[in-house]
């Protein structure tokens, strides 16, 4: 990991309630106030841009629904920080976090850029973790993500992709390492079970996002074509 | 159930009826001034104009007639159930008009008054007609009319049109040859089409109004029901909550349970998917949350069909999942998988861990109730050791006679 406590992740908290912004903020602290700095907030699309335009953060946690904007919550606010840059020169990661359990609404934002989508019932400390790895430039699955994943691409109907850069299935190992996500293991855990290293395991999540940001089945168009986002 | 976003009906005017109080004669020009917004005095003034002149006589009877009478004082709505329909008998008013006219004709031709009958009575058919025609558009018979229950109105507003092209042909072919007739019947009709065309703009509009406030109104329907169901749950729960917030393990039972709940409500189809395999999962998970206060989370791909494989693969999840929660420690999660090469199920605690060999061979809910009815279904049931932790798998055979 190249983040050390020197240079603390700079976080903005995006979520239109308050309440939440508030949680967040007190629990990434208490668990990792030397990992993680909170710089800024916004409760709507329009002011988290200006926000993110503004301050530059390396990661900003953003809430699939919000209002303003075009009225497509978090995709709004990926389509208006296209191309911005943290303070460090890398560009600005984004790790939606939902309490939505609707497919479409996670396929949409992660289409849209997002390097990964943990749910609202998450530890404090998983939280800490996720936004230091998207930080790195890594992808972020929960095990529901995971499940929706093998479901769009027909994994869990045996398609397996024949060649690891077609874009339209997953890879035996790509399928693999989901199935072992969505059975609630870490990413230590599960390069312990395939015996590969935690690096790999990481390759293969960041090859399972490309494809679900790039390819065109028609589950994954749907859902966007549903959104407004082709 | 009544709610604070229940739709308010829609504002019509006033009924017409003849009030008791601040009448003069019978109540007919008080209760026409409500029902028309206009101050007494003008009704008053015009009806008097038209009773000097003889028309008003006819007028004023037949409304005295067909108007309903009410106790209540002007602008309250009368007792129900004695209020009637201005309109409610088309035929009634068609009948009582003929009547009167007769009477009122016979009288003055026998007086020696030439009332030019050939004009009159056309005039007072094109009037009737009219006055049926237009009745279909009274505010309180729109929704029927849109809901499209409407041959009867069909009729009706088809008898107004045709009594009103009778009036007309008869005003203009009073003394004219019957060689002219068809002409000027043609004539009659062109105008009526044309008078449709012209019409037919305004009737669209209204239509398209009516069709936006039927629409509008099944938004405030689907609000009042979205209100009255957090009224039902949520606020009991957010109030159970407080009223227990001391201890916050049933604190987070009730807003887990709460949770799942509102998913499937907001989410969800609803019981229809009880007869798959992901929905009796879900409940049975939910039953393991209520009953233990430790939060299970479910992932699950493809589905399948209940049928006496899955039935037990469910009891068996039920069993490992209560093992789970009891000897291991949350998060407890569970992916279930279902393909066409059968289902595989996942259940993983972050206990201490559960060792096959030291189980003694009287635990039964173990060694029979999952391995023993998984194997009986043609499946199997395993369970290891993980870091922290405990996993069991479990896996069924494709139904038989599956095509793969």
């Amino acid at each position: 990991m190249s983040t050390t406590p020197a240079e603390a992740v700079r976080v903005v908290v995006v979520d239109d309630h308050r309440m939440f912004r508030t949680g967040v903020k007190a629990e990434l602290e208490e668990v990792a106030g030397d990992r993680i700095d909170i710089i800024g907030e916004a409760p709507d699309v329009d002011t988290a841009i200006a926000v993110i335009r503004r301050d530059l953060p390396d990661v900003v946690l953003l809430d699939v629904h919000l209002p303003g904007g075009n009225g497509r919550g978090g995709v709004d606010v990926l389509a208006g920080c296209v191309a911005v840059d943290s303070r460090r020169g890398r560009p600005v990661r984004f790790l939606a976090l939902s309490v939505s359990d609707a497919a479409e609404d996670v396929i949409a934002v992660i289409r849209a850029g997002a390097r990964g989508y943990v749910t609202k019932t998450i530890t404090g400390t998983d939280l800490a973790n996720a936004v230091c790895r998207v930080a790195d430039g890594d992808a972020v699955f929960s095990p529901r993500l995971a499940g929706f994943v093998l479901d769009a691409f027909g994994a869990a109907a045996g398609e397996i992709a024949e060649v690891d850069e077609e874009l339209d299935r997953l890879s035996q190992r790509e399928r693999e390492v989901m199935r072992l996500i969505a059975r609630g293991y870490q990413y230590k855990e599960v390069a312990k079970e395939l015996f590969i290293s935690i690096k790999t395991v990481e390759t293969h999540v960041s090859s399972v996002l490309r494809k679900l940001q790039l390819s065109s089945r028609h589950e994954l168009t749907a859902w966007a074509m549903g959104r407004k986002l082709v | 159930m009544p709610t604070p976003y229940a739709a308010a009906p829609a504002a019509a005017p006033p009924r017409l009826v003849r009030p008791l109080a601040g009448r003069q004669v019978a109540g007919v020009c008080a209760g026409l001034a409500e029902h028309l917004g206009v101050p007494v005095r003008v009704i008053r003034l015009i009806m008097l104009v038209l009773l000097a002149m003889g028309p008003g006589v006819v007028a004023y009877v037949l409304l005295w007639a067909l108007t309903p009478e009410v106790e209540a004082t002007l602008g309250k709505p009368g007792a129900p159930g004695e209020q009637r329909s201005l309109f409610d008998g088309p035929m009634l008013v068609i009948a009582g008009a003929v009547v009167a006219f007769v009477g009122v004709a016979w009288l003055a031709q026998r007086s020696g008054v030439d009332l030019r009958l050939g004009v009159l009575l056309p005039l007072l058919v094109i009037a009737v007609g009219t006055v049926i025609g237009l009745s279909q558009l009274d505010a309180a018979r729109r929704t029927r009319w849109l809901a499209g229950s409407g041959w009867q109105t069909a009729a009706r507003l088809g008898l107004g049109v045709i009594v009103t092209a009778g009036g007309i042909l008869a005003l203009v072919t009073r003394d004219a040859p019957i060689s002219q007739t068809w002409d000027i019947i043609v004539a009659v009709i062109v105008v009526l089409i044309g008078a449709g065309l012209l019409v037919a703009p305004w009737g669209v509009r209204v239509l398209a109004e009516l069709r936006a406030e039927q629409a509008a109104r099944a938004r405030a329907d689907e609000r009042a029901d979205m209100a009255a169901h957090l009224h039902d749950s949520v606020l009991q729960t957010l109030a159970l909550i407080q009223r227990q917030s001391g201890d916050s393990a049933r604190v987070a039972t009730l807003a887990r349970a709460q949770e799942r709940e509102l998913r499937s409500w907001l989410y969800g189809g609803g019981a229809a998917e009880a007869s798959n395999l992901s929905g009796a999962l879900a409940e049975v998970i939910g039953e393991v949350e209520a009953a233990h206060g430790i939060p299970v989370d479910l992932v699950m791909t493809g589905d399948r069909e209940m049928d006496d494989g899955t039935q037990a693969l469910v009891r068996a999840v039920r069993e490992a999942l209560a093992n789970a929660v009891r000897h291991g420690r949350p998060p407890v999660s569970v992916y279930v998988e279902a393909g066409p090469t059968g289902v595989e199920a996942f259940i993983r605690d972050h206990g201490p861990g559960l060792d096959m060999e030291v189980i003694p061979e009287d635990r039964l809910g173990v060694r029979e109730s999952i391995i023993g009815r998984m194997t009986r279904h043609g499946g199997a049931a395993s369970s290891r050791r993980l870091d922290p932790g405990t996993e069991w798998s479990l896996t069924l055979p494709p139904p038989q006679g599956a095509t793969t």
